[in-house]
C-alpha cells in the first residue's frame, strides 16, 4: 500500500473502561483491566506490521480515544507512544490529544502525560449535575472533573475540550443551561456538545424500552441546542461542526481529518481506518473484541504477506473486514461528512478531489435541500442552513 | 320408478345451530353411525373442506351428504343431510339449503341455551315450512344444564317437552335415537316424478375440472346428463357433464330423481353462471315456473381495496376475478383513489364476508391490501329528482345538489343475560339504534336475577354496526351476549359528508358520512388521531374536518425540528451511513398525500380510523 503518501491521522483504542456508562455503546468494556499489558503490546506489534508493510508514515495528528484511555498507567502510556515513535514519523506540531474521564487521572498523571508529548486533553465531563452524572453511571462527580481541568491546566495542558451530554430524559431546560455555563466558567478551549442518543443495546435502550425512563425529547434537545449556539458565540467559541466549539486556533485536527475525509489508520480492537484508493477510499476495521485482537496479534510471527494498494487488507490479521468506496460513494460521503462542518465543502475542493461538478453531480438533492431551506450556498461553498443543522439526517439521507 | 330411491324412503334434513354449538361434531357422528364414513377417515371434520373455515369456526358453504341408514322399522333409507353456512352474512344461502330439505335439527348446546343465530335460523327454517327437531347437544359437560335448555326451547318456541331429544354430539350419546326421530318426524319429499324437471340450485363451487358444480334438490321431474339443461333465472344453457351425489366423497350416478340430492357438473366457467337459487330445468321441454325464492346476491357493505404496492394492482385483479369464480356475491370495479393510487370498490354481503375475502387475498394469493373503512350503499335523491346509488363517500354529489341521503337499516336481535341489558342498550342507542322490544326467553323460578336471557330487538342504521359493534358488544357483555341482522329497508337520515384534508388538501380515502349532530364529534376525535399518527414532516401541517368548505375542527402537527446524530463515532463512518441507510429504506416504504409523507403502517391505522 505505498505511494499516495501525504501525511494521515493516526488513531489509537484503548478499550478499557471502570464502569460501562448507561448511553454508551462504544467498543468499550469493564473489567478486563488484567489485559492492558498484553493489550499494549498487540497494539505494539500492530504498528510495526504497518511500518512493514507500507514504511514509516507521516502523521499529523495522534488521538487516544476509548474506553477510557487515561486508565493506562504510565509506564505502559510510555511503552506504547515509544513503539509509535518508532513506526511513524510524528511531525512537528502534531496535535497529540487523550480522552481521559475525570475521577482517573491525578496532577501527577496529567504531568506524565504532558512529559509523554500528549499536548491535548479531552475530558469526559457529561454534566456539572451530580444526580444526573448518577443516572448516566458515570464515576465522577462535577466537583472532581473541575479538579482535573485545573490539574490538566496546572500540568501545563494549553488545548483542553469537555465533552457534555445534553438532553437527558426529563432534564429542563435550565439545569443543562447550569451545566453549560459552569463548563464556560472554567474556560476551556474547546467544547463538544452531543445530544443524547439512545443507542440499541445499552441499559439506556433497555430502561427506555421498559418504560422506566421516558426517551430524549427531540423539542428539548433542539431548543437546548439553539440556546447553546447563542451562549457558545456569546463565550467567544466558534461553532465549526455540528457538536463542536473551539476558540480560535483550538479546532481539533484530528477530527477534522474525519470530516474532511483524509486518511487515518486506527490501530487497536475495532479501531477503523480510512485510505485512498482509486478514485474513491478503501475503508476497514479491526476485530472489536479485545481478546481476539490480541490473539490475532499474538499468532502473526512475521510480516503479513502482501498488502495491496486499494483493496481491504484483509492478509493483516488484526483486521476484521472492510469496503472499498468507489467514487459515487466517495462523492456522498465527502458530502455527508463535510456539510458537519459550519464551513461546509468547498465546490472547488470538490473539483479538485473528484474532477466533478458539486452542483451538477447532486443537482437534484441540492434544490430539494435548498427548497426546504436546509441547504445554501454561498461564496464557493454549500452548507447547512441553521436550520438544516438540527435537521442533518433529512440532509443527508438525500445524499446517500 | 325408473330409477332412485322410492321418495317415501327420502329424508333431505339439516342442522341448524348458533356458531359452536356443534353442528361439525354432530354430522360427523351421523356420518360415522351410517357408516358412510368409518371413524378413522374421519381425522378431519367432512363437511367444513375450505382451511379458513376451520379456523373461523364458521361453515362458509354449504354442502351435502347422502347417507344410507337401516332404521330399527327395518327398511333402509336414503338420508340427505344438507349444510348450512353458519353466518349471518349468509342468510339468504341458508334459506336456499333449507329450501331444499323438509326438517332441520335445531341443535342448541346445553351449557349456552338459545342463542341469536339460534332465533335467526329458527325462523328461517319455520319459514321455509320444514319440520323442526329441537335437540339438546353436549350434554357430557359439567356446565351442562339439559333441562334448563329444554325449557328455554319450550318457552322460546313452543315445542312440547317431550319433543326435545338429548344427543353428546361428542360421545354419540342419543345420537342413534336422533337418527330414528329424523326419520319418523321428517316427512319424505313429495314431488312430482313426471313432470318436468326443476332442481334447485342451493349452492355452486368452481372445480378446475368440471366447471361449476351446482348442488341441486330434484323437486319434480329427473336430472341425468343426456339432455340439455336451462338455467331459468339466468338463461344459461349447458350440457351437464356429470350427475351424482356425495357419499361423501363425489359419487356419479345415472339419475337424480324427483327428492333426491346431489350435484351436477355443468362446465360452467363462474359460479355467478350458476347462482344459488336459480332452477335448473330442461332446455327442451322447461317447466312453466321456476321453484320461489330466487333473488340475485346484493352485497351491502362496500370497501376499497388496494394494493400496497401499487406495481400488484395487475395481480389484485387477478386475483379477484379467480375469487369471483366461486363466489357470486363478491363485486368489484376499479376505482381509483389519489392517496391510495388504483384499486377496486368492492361489495360485500357483510362485513365477516368482507374479512374473508380479505384474508384469501393476502394469504392465498400473497397480496399485501390497503383496505378503506367499509360503507354501506347510499341513495342520494339529487335537486333534480333523480336517485344515486353511493358507494364511498368520494362518490358523493355536491352539497347543494343533494335533496336527500338514505341509508340502510337493519333489524338488530341480541340476546344477553339480564344484567346487561343497560350496556346494550347503552351501545345500541349511541349507534341512532332505536328499540324496538325485548322478550326473556326463560320463565320460571328457577332462574336467578341477572341470569334471565333476553331478548332485544332493535332497528339500527347498518352504517353503525360497520366498525367496532360487534367487539364493543361482546366486550361490554364479557363475551355472553350473541346477535343477528337482517336488512329492512332505506331510510332517510340527516348525514352529511365530512372531509379530512391533510396539509389542506381532501384525502379522499378518508372522508365519510356522519350523522349531523355527530360531525363535530367524530370530525374532532379523527383529527386528534391524525395527528398522533402522522409523523412530523420538515413544515407544519395542518389537519382538518370540514363539512362542505366549513372547518369545524383542526390541528397541527409541528415541523420536525431535530434529526440529527450529534455523535462522532471515531472514524467510523461505515456505521454512521448504516444508520442514514436504514432512515433511506424507511422513506422509500412512504405513502404520500401530497407532501406529506407517511409510513406504510401509520396509512393503515389511519384507514382503519374511520370514527
Ligand atoms: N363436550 C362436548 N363438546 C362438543 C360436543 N359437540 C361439539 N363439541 C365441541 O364444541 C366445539 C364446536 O363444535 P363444532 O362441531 O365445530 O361446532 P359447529 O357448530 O360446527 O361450529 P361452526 O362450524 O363454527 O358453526 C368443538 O370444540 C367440539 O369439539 C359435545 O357433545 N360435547
Ligand atoms: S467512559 Fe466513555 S467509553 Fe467508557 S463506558 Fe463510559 S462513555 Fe463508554
Amino acid at each position: 500500500m505505498k505511494g499516495r503518501g501525504g501525511p494521515i491521522s493516526l488513531y489509537v483504542h484503548i478499550p478499557f473502561c471502570e464502569l460501562k456508562c448507561a448511553y454508551c455503546d462504544f467498543n468499550s468494556y469493564a473489567g478486563l483491566e488484567e489485559l492492558m499489558g498484553p493489550y499494549v503490546d498487540a497494539v505494539c506489534r500492530e504498528a510495526a506490521l504497518w511500518s512493514q508493510a507500507m514504511g514509516r508514515l507521516a502523521v499529523r495528528t495522534l488521538f487516544f480515544g476509548g474506553g477510557t484511555p487515561s486508565l493506562l498507567p504510565i509506564p505502559l502510556m510510555e511503552r506504547l507512544l515509544g513503539a509509535l515513535g518508532k513506526h511513524f514519523h510524528f511531525l512537528p506540531g502534531c496535535e497529540v490529544t487523550l480522552e481521559a474521564n475525570p475521577g482517573t487521572v491525578g496532577l501527577q498523571y496529567l504531568k506524565g502525560l504532558a512529559m509523554l508529548g500528549f499536548n491535548r486533553l479531552s475530558l469526559g465531563v457529561q454534566s456539572f449535575q451530580d444526580d444526573e452524572l448518577q443516572a448516566l453511571d458515570r464515576l465522577h462527580t462535577a466537583r472532581q472533573a473541575e479538579e482535573a481541568f485545573g490539574w490538566a491546566r496546572e500540568a501545563g495542558f494549553r488545548s483542553i475540550n469537555l465533552d457534555l451530554i445534553y438532553g437527558l430524559p426529563e432534564q429542563p431546560l435550565e439545569r443543562w443551561q447550569a451545566t453549560l455555563e459552569r463548563a464556560i466558567d472554567l474556560g476551556p478551549d474547546h467544547l463538544s456538545l452531543y445530544a443524547l442518543t439512545v443507542e440499541e443495546g445499552t441499559k439506556l435502550a433497555y430502561q427506555v424500552a421498559r418504560g422506566l425512563v421516558p426517551p430524549p425529547d427531540d423539542d428539548a434537545q433542539a431548543e437546548m441546542l439553539e440556546w447553546s449556539l447563542e451562549r457558545m458565540a456569546a463565550a467567544g467559541y466558534e461553532h465549526y461542526e455540528i457538536s463542536n466549539w473551539a476558540r480560535p486556533g483550538h479546532r481539533c485536527q484530528h477530527n477534522l481529518a474525519y470530516w474532511e475525509c483524509r486518511p487515518y489508520l486506527g490501530l487497536g480492537a475495532g479501531a477503523h481506518s480510512c485510505l485512498p484508493a482509486g478514485d474513491g477510499w478503501v475503508r476497514f476495521w479491526n476485530v472489536y473484541s479485545p481478546r481476539r485482537y490480541i490473539e490475532a496479534l499474538a499468532a502473526s510471527a512475521g510480516p503479513p504477506a502482501d498488502v495491496v494498494a486499494g483493496h481491504v487488507p484483509l492478509s493483516m490479521p488484526q483486521v476484521a473486514g472492510g469496503e472499498v468506496v468507489d467514487l459515487d460513494g466517495a462523492m456522498s460521503e465527502f458530502l455527508i461528512m463535510g456539510l458537519r462542518l459550519s464551513e461546509g465543502v468547498s465546490l472547488e475542493e470538490f473539483r479538485r478531489r473528484f474532477g466533478r461538478e458539486l452542483l451538477e453531480a447532486f443537482a437534484g438533492p441540492v434544490t430539494e435541500l435548498s427548497d426546504l431551506g436546509l441547504v445554501e450556498e454561498r461564496d464557493g461553498r454549500l452548507r447547512l442552513t441553521r436550520r438544516g443543522l438540527l435537521l442533518a439526517n433529512e440532509v443527508f439521507v438525500r445524499l446517500l | 320408478m325408473a330409477f332412485g330411491m322410492e321418495q317415501g324412503l327420502i329424508r333431505n334434513f339439516c342442522i341448524i345451530a348458533h356458531i359452536d354449538h356443534g353442528k361439525s361434531t354432530l354430522a360427523d357422528r351421523l356420518l360415522e353411525l351410517t357408516g358412510t364414513l368409518s371413524a378413522r377417515e374421519m381425522g378431519e371434520l367432512v363437511l367444513d373442506d375450505m382451511d379458513l373455515e376451520r379456523e373461523r369456526g364458521i361453515t362458509i358453504k354449504a354442502s351435502a351428504v347422502r347417507m344410507t341408514y337401516r332404521a330399527r322399522d327395518g327398511r333402509e333409507y336414503e338420508l340427505n343431510l344438507i349444510d348450512t353456512p353458519g353466518h349471518v352474512d349468509f342468510t339468504y344461502e341458508v334459506s336456499r339449503a333449507l329450501a331444499a330439505c323438509e326438517g332441520a335439527v335445531l341443535l342448541v348446546d346445553a351449557s349456552q341455551g338459545i342463542e341469536a343465530q339460534t332465533l335467526a335460523n329458527f325462523f328461517l327454517a319455520l319459514d321455509q315450512g320444514l319440520v323442526i327437531v329441537p335437540v339438546v347437544n353436549k350434554i357430557d359437560l359439567p356446565a351442562a344444564e339439559p333441562e334448563r335448555v329444554a325449557q328455554e326451547l319450550c318457552d322460546t318456541f313452543g315445542f312440547r317437552r317431550e319433543e326435545v331429544l338429548f344427543v353428546s354430539a361428542k360421545e354419540g350419546a342419543g345420537v342413534h335415537e336422533l337418527l330414528e326421530e329424523v326419520v319418523r318426524r321428517v316427512p319424505p319429499p313429495s314431488g312430482r316424478p313426471e313432470a318436468p324437471l326443476r332442481a334447485l340450485v342451493f349452492d355452486s363451487k368452481y372445480d378446475p375440472y368440471k366447471g361449476v358444480v351446482a348442488y341441486v334438490r330434484v323437486v319434480d321431474g329427473h336430472l341425468d346428463t343426456r339432455r340439455p339443461l336451462r338455467l331459468m333465472a339466468t338463461g344459461r344453457r349447458l350440457e351437464p357433464l356429470e350427475v351424482g351425489y356425495f357419499r361423501p366423497s363425489p359419487t356419479p350416478s345415472q339419475a337424480l330423481v324427483a327428492g333426491e340430492v346431489g350435484y351436477v357438473a355443468t362446465g360452467l366457467k363462474t359460479v355467478g353462471d350458476c347462482r344459488v337459487g336459480d332452477t335448473i330445468t330442461w332446455d327442451d321441454t322447461p317447466a312453466s315456473e321456476p321453484l320461489p325464492g330466487y333473488r340475485p346476491p346484493k352485497p351491502m357493505v362496500f370497501a376499497g381495496l388496494y394494493p400496497a404496492d401499487a406495481e400488484e394492482y395487475g395481480s389484485l385483479r387477478d386475483a379477484l376475478e379467480k375469487l369471483k369464480l366461486n363466489d357470486a356475491a363478491l363485486d368489484f370495479e376499479p376505482e381509483s383513489s389519489l392517496a391510495l393510487g388504483p384499486g377496486f370498490r368492492c361489495g360485500f354481503l357483510g362485513l365477516l364476508h368482507m374479512d374473508i375475502v380479505q384474508e384469501r387475498l393476502e394469504r392465498e394469493f400473497g397480496l399485501n391490501l390497503l383496505a378503506t373503512a367499509p360503507s354501506v350503499e347510499y341513495r342520494v335523491l339529487t335537486t333534480d329528482g333523480q336517485e344515486l346509488p353511493v358507494r364511498s363517500p368520494a362518490e358523493l354529489p355536491p352539497p347543494t345538489k343533494i335533496a336527500e341521503i338514505r341509508e340502510p337499516w337493519m333489524h338488530l336481535s341480541v340476546i344477553t343475560p339480564d344484567r346487561y341489558i343497560g350496556a346494550v342498550m347503552e351501545l345500541v342507542t349511541s349507534r341512532r339504534g332505536e328499540f324496538v322490544r325485548m322478550e326473556y326467553l326463560e320463565h320460571g323460578p328457577s332462574v336467578r336475577e341477572g341470569e334471565r336471557r333476553v331478548l332485544l330487538e332493535y332497528r339500527m342504521p347498518l352504517a353503525e354496526m360497520l366498525v367496532d359493534f360487534y367487539d364493543q358488544l361482546k366486550s361490554r357483555t364479557q363475551g355472553y351476549a350473541s346477535m343477528d341482522y337482517s336488512f329492512i329497508g332505506y331510510r332517510p337520515g340527516r348525514l352529511v359528508k365530512l372531509d379530512i384534508l391533510v396539509n389542506n388538501q381532501p384525502v379522499d380515502a378518508l372522508g365519510l358520512l356522519v350523522p349531523a349532530d355527530k360531525a363535530y364529534q367524530v370530525g374532532r376525535a379523527l383529527v386528534e388521531k391524525l395527528k398522533e399518527l402522522i409523523p412530523r414532516q420538515l413544515f407544519d401541517v395542518p389537519i382538518q374536518a370540514a363539512i362542505g368548505g366549513r372547518v369545524i375542527a383542526r390541528e397541527t402537527i409541528r415541523a420536525m425540528r431535530k434529526n440529527v446524530l450529534a455523535k462522532c463515532y471515531g472514524g467510523d463512518v461505515t456505521r454512521k451511513k448504516k444508520l442514514l441507510e436504514k432512515q433511506k429504506e424507511g422513506k422509500k416504504r412512504l405513502r404520500r398525500i401530497g407532501r406529506v409523507e407517511i409510513p406504510q403502517d401509520a396509512f393503515l391505522a389511519l384507514l382503519r380510523l374511520q370514527r
